[in-house]
């Protein structure tokens, strides 16, 4: 009866009383009991729960091992925290705490989210629940595969670059990486403190406006956080809107065959659907890959530099080998007689792609890529390149420097594997309510040419 | 793409200065990755950016101060500091000396 519900339907069934929420609870710890120990997902499991009222709509969900959570430990999958038990609560988990919501369990990913892959991570990787051989994606990877396999209804990632999109593409599912500033990052382990996002993944459109109306909005715990208003993103998804819709060669470049065939597919309905293609140019995202290797290092070894093992956690030498090359990098971009030529030019370029962005968004309301150039590759591909994960995360980076939101979600399947394909769109600051708009309307029309329900399906009661 | 050459030295420098203690194979692996990485990004200076202003932050925002009589809602209690420390001694944190006597 539950199996493939989205939170909004359990809500529903909860609130008239077909299921209490002691057995929503229950049956989730024991899809988890059944299939977490293959697919390596979650790294903590929250059993402890007691409610009173059996049917108050009290909302399961997954949370990356990045954010802070009073009392239940928290190791941003890295050996340097192993034993880590916060003292407070981050602000995206209180939002959901404070909105009824129960923490199933914490999840896999790179640690310190270092990573495409959530092969980085200290304590084993996370397998692709659409083929146990391939990567989920990462950093967010354990909260993608549990989407995906069902072992939660949602999940609430990170992502720097391309770490919320970039596995929800490869695992199948749908991932909202906001407007940066839009989600509070206050409690979250800090990676690259001006990119982090805090974001939904989950099975439907409706679910990511649920999760994000809950969670966006001013914290006076977190400076950047922002004073925009929070619409309703929910009851904007109703009215459909039309839009035009921007799409550059750019962005196509080195693209395997069956994204390049997905992508055309989709501008095809998006125009019998009566929205508007435009063609557009961009900068070459190869420029934010330098970019954001600069900038992301830069900010990874200041960020890291607290790890002492004084206060809290083990000392440094506890950092694995990734961290440690993170911050050898951002050491010497941002060290004596290489800030200008390294540092500030990036900061200086990051500007122009800022200014690109504007400059197109004037022409069209977002823009239509492929999340990822191919679909998951196997475990181990990643180890043979220093920065390969960026180079997978080509497409994901111009959004995340410009901060900027952008939505994820699956397009069909790869002839020959099988494997997801992810699409995206990418919207002006803000506008986190067309995106989603749009998605929605795409979920209605083609439901999302049945990705989402397969994957879910793989993992039966 | 001209590739860009790290001594041992350099990378024993960096790791000094991250506080990092690298073993002889880390040392060789990281000279050779570094200089990848930092040749690719060069091609940054294919872009020109004389007059453009560097952007630290999107979040297009100004300081914020707390005043003076303000609670502080985020503070810890001595029991909640220390909850994840491995030495204390009578409510400090113990660290490794670093005068000479």
């Amino acid at each position: 009866m539950l199996l493939g519900k989205s939170l909004v339907e359990i809500s529903k069934l909860i609130e008239n009383r077909y299921i209490s929420n002691k057995e929503v609870i229950d049956y989730f710890l024991k899809r988890i009991n059944k299939y977490n120990s293959k697919i390596n997902a979650y790294l903590t499991i929250n059993a402890d729960y007691k409610f009173d009222n059996l049917y108050k709509s009290i909302l399961p969900i997954a949370v990356k091992d990045n954010f802070c959570t009073q009392g239940i430990k928290t190791t941003a999958a890295s050996k340097v925290l192993e034993n880590f038990i916060p003292p407070y609560e981050s602000t995206v988990t209180k939002r959901l705490l404070d909105a009824s919501f129960f923490i199933l369990g914490k999840t896999n990913m790179d640690a310190w989210a270092h990573g495409s892959s959530t092969e980085t991570s200290d304590f084993g990787p996370t397998k692709n629940p659409w083929d146990f051989l391939r990567s989920p994606g990462g950093s967010s990877g354990g909260s993608a595969a549990v989407v995906s396999s069902y072992l939660a209804p949602a999940a609430i990632g990170s992502e720097t670059a391309g770490s919320i999109r970039q596995p929800a593409a490869w695992s199948g599912v749908i991932g909202l990486k906001p407007t940066y500033g839009r989600v509070s990052r206050y409690g979250l382990i800090a990676m690259a403190s001006s990119l982090d996002c805090p974001g939904p993944l989950t099975l439907t459109t409706e679910d990511a406006a649920f999760i994000l109306k809950i969670i966006a909005g001013k914290d006076k715990f977190d400076a950047t956080s922002s004073n925009d208003r929070v619409p309703d993103y929910v009851s904007n998804l109703k009215n459909k809107k039309k839009f035009i819709i921007g799409v550059t060669d750019e962005y196509l470049n080195g693209i395997n065959d069956d994204f390049r065939s997905a992508f055309y597919q989709l501008v095809n309905i998006l125009e019998k659907m009566g929205h508007k293609i435009k063609k557009i140019n961009l900068l070459s995202p190869k420029y934010s890959i330098s970019v954001y290797t600069i900038i992301q290092r830069a900010e990874v070894c200041s960020n890291l530099a607290r790890y002492d093992g004084i206060r809290y956690g083990n000392n440094r030498s506890f950092f694995g080998s990734e961290a440690k090359r993170r911050i050898m990098l951002g050491t010497y971009v941002l060290s004596y007689g290489y800030y200008d030529s390294y540092y500030k030019k990036a900061q200086k370029v990051r500007t122009l792609i800022i200014e690109d962005f504007k400059r197109v968004f004037k022409e069209v309301d977002m823009i239509l890529a492929p999340t990822t150039p191919i679909a998951s590759l196997k475990l181990g591909e990643f180890e043979k390149y220093p920065f390969f994960g960026e180079m997978m995360d080509v497409l994901n980076e111009p959004a995340a420097i410009a901060g900027i939101c952008a939505i994820s979600f699956p397009f069909g399947l790869t002839k020959k594997d099988n494997l997801p394909i992810g699409l995206q769109l990418m919207g002006r600051w803000f506008e986190e309510e067309n995106i989603l708009n749009l998605t929605f309307q795409i979920e209605k029309e083609t439901d999302f040419l049945g990705v989402i329900k397969k994957g879910v399906n793989n993992y039966p009661d | 793409m001209k590739k860009k050459r790290l001594s041992k030295n350099d990378i024993l420098h960096l790791a000094y200065l991250a506080g990092l203690n690298l073993d002889k194979k880390e040392i060789e692996k990281y000279k050779k990755q570094l200089e990848e990485t930092i040749s690719y990004i060069e091609n940054l200076n294919e872009l020109k950016t004389d007059n453009v202003f560097p952007t630290a932050y999107v979040a297009f925002l100004n300081n914020i101060f707390f005043s003076d009589n303000e609670k502080n809602e985020r503070g810890l209690t001595l029991e909640e500091v220390f909850q994840n420390t491995k030495i204390k001694e009578n409510n400090c944190f113990r660290v490794k000396k670093i005068f000479d006597e």
